[in-house]
């Protein structure tokens, strides 16, 4: 009954820099089905953001997506681009890297939308939180009354930068229209900000991060998108409010049947969200399936890895079980034709020089791994020498890992400004 | 072990640390009476030889404040600290320098503490040269063996630090806090910029050395799993106070305070249960530091706040009737937007006689999401009457009659039980009260 929303084939994202290329994906496979909660989980520079803005099309120089399709389903926008970009177009699917920029970018706040760890990024600090949520409500009011094709044109100038200094100067710019205030504020309420009313004529300073969060979800839920690509959404945020808005994305998911990008590096968060999850790992998927497969089922031993390193809230104190080494360099050159974690991991094999392809676990429709266990047991006899990786492991040393900062995913969360503004000073 | 047995390492009393706002010059002249910022507001506890005390809570609430104030990075605004039996703050010459080589401290963010232009050989000698320990071999010697202690190789010496991983230079920092063979070292968030798979060897590496060394930690961290893992016992702070210290089994499993029980619940867990776990969310912000709430600083969010006696409502409906009446003590309602565009609008700011009781609907509407049982809902209607009049005080004052709990007037001190826990739910105020789990 569920059918995919989103196919993403054969995609590898590169990034050109001084040092080199770095493979920051490397020919990723994915599926989303409609109005579920898809999960991808990693570490810094493990490509989960990456991944993310490949499919939102936020991909900046020196970056490139070099490869490989981005399938949408949706029959009636197939339809509006068929002719103009026939090659573009598979039945109800549209590749979207077959499409010009234009028309990538006229799917940005309709189609697809996203949130990021930080909200500041995503709001104009001099409009109220109001105006600009009425703003988002008129392009995409805009948008669908108008031909697909022409929409960009309209909405880059709606963001340009003379729009923006105008703006400023102009504060007296009011929404557009009475109307689009109402869906403002309605949105406000949607994600459970208190007297919607009054906090639609606040500036964005004037918010507490939890609000300011909620808000910029408000803001993505505007145009209705079907896919909401999520990063890192509350890795930013203290945990009783990070209950808050895993409750509000969770309750807005399930009433408006929505599906969910959530990428992530905190496997709780993971576990409380998602129907089905990718482990990702040197820009590739290593292991995905159902919450189950991949939590109490897993076969690849970076996954064991990762949930083994979690303290435990409930459970005694035993011994953590850390990966031993760094995160691997993604350069090109550095990269060798094997699977990429065999210098951490703790049972590799000669057969995992070779680099492995995915295997389809048994027992479940949709696990698979990215690992020759998925076919063998481990034999001691065929285990590779300790000292095999040990030339390549001493420069790994990962400031190649991250050659953009486009992984910000575990952020140094300051500890604590003695002076914190960030509480808020109301309820 | 301990050389005076008995005495904790390291006593905390009623330490307070307050940043004052409009404190210049200008804000003086200009006559601004300057605004304390109580960022550590009275916590005392003691650290015993050997153990590792956490300290948890949230941002702001401040627990890395605690931290730096009691090594003396910053002043205290009051209280006493002892280390050793000496009084912190009274020390001066070799004294302090003694109680420098003694407590050290390694912070969270290990891309910023180390200094760029030193190669980690420097910057973990560095603390051997400024307390001029040993002769020029025996620092060298002392360097090559931190290094391979924290599993770093001594081959990397003359190399920078942006050389190195995150974790990695955690290592760095860890050993330049050893160097000087110290006691008690505060860990401010030492593993939050980390990848979970790093923290996990971190935090081994963190247990291996206190066993080896004998030492003695503080570990200061927002994260309740590394908490738990970790530590011995804990201190729960919110805005400023500690709320409950305990055993960390007990304090885990048998969580007392509210809040303590708020925080556990929002934690989500890496298991396939999470989705069907209940869990119970805590609701708004915490309020400014700048002005905390009277009496316990937790009640403006705490869904067992106390109602009075014979108070016949849902425990429910009572946190939000003291939602709604903070809302107004603060008069942080708008209340020119009330009602549609203008609908109330009279030109002294007041509410026409005839439109009151639309107004009050309004308000309760937009304001109130359960409703209320007869008595209490004329009872709100009055109050909210005399908002319609712009009479903030008279309308928290009706409430205020009605509704005043003992969790505002009474702050709650942690007492000197077994397991301390400053609510009024538990400890001396216990028996006028309700029993705790009543509410569901
Ligand atoms: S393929 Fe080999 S090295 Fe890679 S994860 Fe599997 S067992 Fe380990
Ligand atoms: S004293 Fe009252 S408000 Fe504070 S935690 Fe206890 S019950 Fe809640």
């Amino acid at each position: 009954m569920t059918e995919d929303i989103l196919r993403v084939h054969d995609l590898s994202t590169r990034y050109f820099t001084q040092d080199g290329q770095v493979n920051a994906v490397s020919n990723l496979d994915l599926r989303i089905e409609r109005g579920e909660v898809f999960g991808i989980v990693g570490e810094s520079g493990s490509g989960k953001s990456v991944t993310a803005r490949s499919i939102m099309d936020l991909i900046e120089p020196p970056g490139e997506i070099t490869g490989g399709e981005i399938k949408y389903r949706n029959g009636e926008f197939a339809e509006t681009v068929a002719d103009e970009h026939p090659n573009a177009v598979n039945g109800e699917f549209v590749n979207l890297l077959e499409l010009p920029p234009n028309v990538r970018q006229s799917l940005r706040g309709t189609s697809f939308s996203m949130i990021f760890q930080d909200p500041e990024s995503s709001f104009n600090p001099t409009l109220t939180v109001g105006e600009q949520l009425a703003e988002a409500v008129e392009v995409q009011r805009r948008a669908s009354a108008r031909p697909r094709s022409t929409r960009a044109r309209t909405q880059s100038e709606e963001y340009s930068l003379g729009n923006f200094l105008l703006s400023t100067v102009l504060p007296s710019q009011k929404y557009i229209t009475e109307e689009s205030r109402e869906r403002a504020i309605e949105l406000l309420e949607l994600v459970g900000i208190p007297d919607p009313v009054e906090r639609a004529d606040e500036y964005p300073h004037e918010y507490s991060g939890g609000m300011l969060q909620r808000a910029m979800i408000a803001q993505a839920l505007a145009g209705e998108p079907d896919v909401l690509v999520a990063d890192e959404p509350t890795t930013a945020l203290d945990v009783t409010i990070q209950a808050q808005v895993l409750d509000l994305l969770d309750e807005l998911q399930e009433e408006t049947g929505m599906t969910i990008l959530l990428i992530t590096h905190n496997l709780g968060v993971i576990a409380r969200m998602c129907d089905r999850v990718g482990v990702m790992y040197a820009g590739e998927i290593v292991e995905r399936g159902s919450l189950e497969d991949v939590f109490d089922e897993q076969v690849h031993p970076y996954t064991q890895g990762l949930l083994g390193s979690v303290p435990d809230l409930e459970g005694a104190t035993r011994r953590l079980q850390p990966i031993p080494g760094n995160v691997p360099s993604l350069l090109d050159h550095e990269m060798d034709d094997r699977c990429y974690f065999a210098d951490r991991c703790p049972k590799a094999m000669e057969d995992c020089l070779e680099h492995p392809p995915e295997f389809e676990v048994p027992g479940s429709d949709d696990h698979e791994v990215r690992c020759v266990l998925a076919e063998m047991e481990y034999a001691e006899s065929r285990a590779v020498p300790d000292d095999h990786f040990s030339e390549t492991s001493r420069t790994a040393a990962d400031k190649h890992a991250d050659p953009d900062r486009t992984e910000d995913d575990v952020q140094p969360q300051r500890a604590e400004q003695p002076v914190d503004d960030s509480g808020g000073d109301r309820l | 072990m301990s050389r005076r047995s008995g005495r904790p390492l390291v006593q905390v009393e009623d330490l307070q640390k307050y940043f004052w706002e409009n404190d210049s010059i200008l804000d003086r002249l200009f006559g601004d009476d300057p605004v304390p910022v109580r960022a550590v507001d009275g916590v005392s506890f003691d650290i015993h030889e050997g153990e590792t005390l956490g300290l948890v809570g949230e941002s702001g609430c401040g627990k890395s404040t605690t931290g730096e104030t009691l090594l003396r990075l910053q002043e205290p605004t009051d209280g006493h600290v002892t280390f050793d039996g000496h009084e912190v703050y009274d020390l001066g010459g070799d004294e302090l320098t003694a109680f420098r080589r003694e407590a050290q401290v390694v912070f969270q963010d290990p891309f910023s503490s180390l200094d760029p232009r030193m190669t980690i050989g420097e910057t973990i000698r560095q603390p051997l040269e400024v307390h001029d320990i040993g002769t020029d071999d025996e620092r060298r010697e002392r360097v090559r063996d931190l290094v391979e202690r924290v599993g770093l190789s001594p081959d990397q010496l003359d190399r920078y630090p942006h050389e190195f991983s995150g974790g990695q230079r955690q290592r760095i920092g860890i050993a330049r806090a050893l160097a000087l063979e110290p006691e008690f070292i505060v860990l401010d968030e030492p593993t939050s910029a980390l990848d979970v798979s790093v923290q996990a060897q971190v935090l081994n590496l963190l247990d291996d050395l206190q066993d080896e060394f004998n030492l003695t930690y503080l570990l200061i961290s927002h994260d309740l799993s590394v908490i738990r893992h970790v530590c011995d016992r804990v201190a729960v702070m919110y805005l400023g106070e500690i709320v409950e210290i305990g055993l960390v089994d007990e304090l885990f499993e048998n969580p007392d305070h509210p809040y303590t029980q708020a925080l556990l619940e929002s934690v989500p867990r890496a298991s396939t249960d999470e989705r069907d776990r209940d869990r119970e969310t805590l609701a708004g912000d915490v309020p400014s530091p700048r002005d905390p709430p009277s009496g316990c600083r937790f009640r403006t969010r705490c869904p067992m706040v106390i109602p009075p006696e014979d108070l016949e409502l849902e425990q429910e409906t009572y946190r939000e009737l003291m939602s709604l009446r903070e809302r107004i003590e603060r008069r942080d309602i708008s209340l020119e937007s009330v009602g549609d565009d203008g609908q109330f609008d009279a030109d002294d700011g007041s509410v026409p006689d005839e439109d009151v009781p639309a107004f009050i609907a309004a308000v309760k509407e937009r304001l109130l999401d359960v409703p209320l049982p007869p008595r209490h809902d004329a009872i709100v209607e009055e109050a909210l009457a005399e908002l319609a009049a712009e009479n903030w005080e008279a309308a928290a004052e009706r409430l205020r009659t009605e509704y005043e709990s003992v969790c505002e007037r009474e702050s709650p001190d942690l007492g000197e039980q077994a397991h301390p826990v400053a609510c009024h739910l538990h400890g001396t105020a216990s028996e006028r009260t309700a029993e705790p789990d009543s509410w569901t």
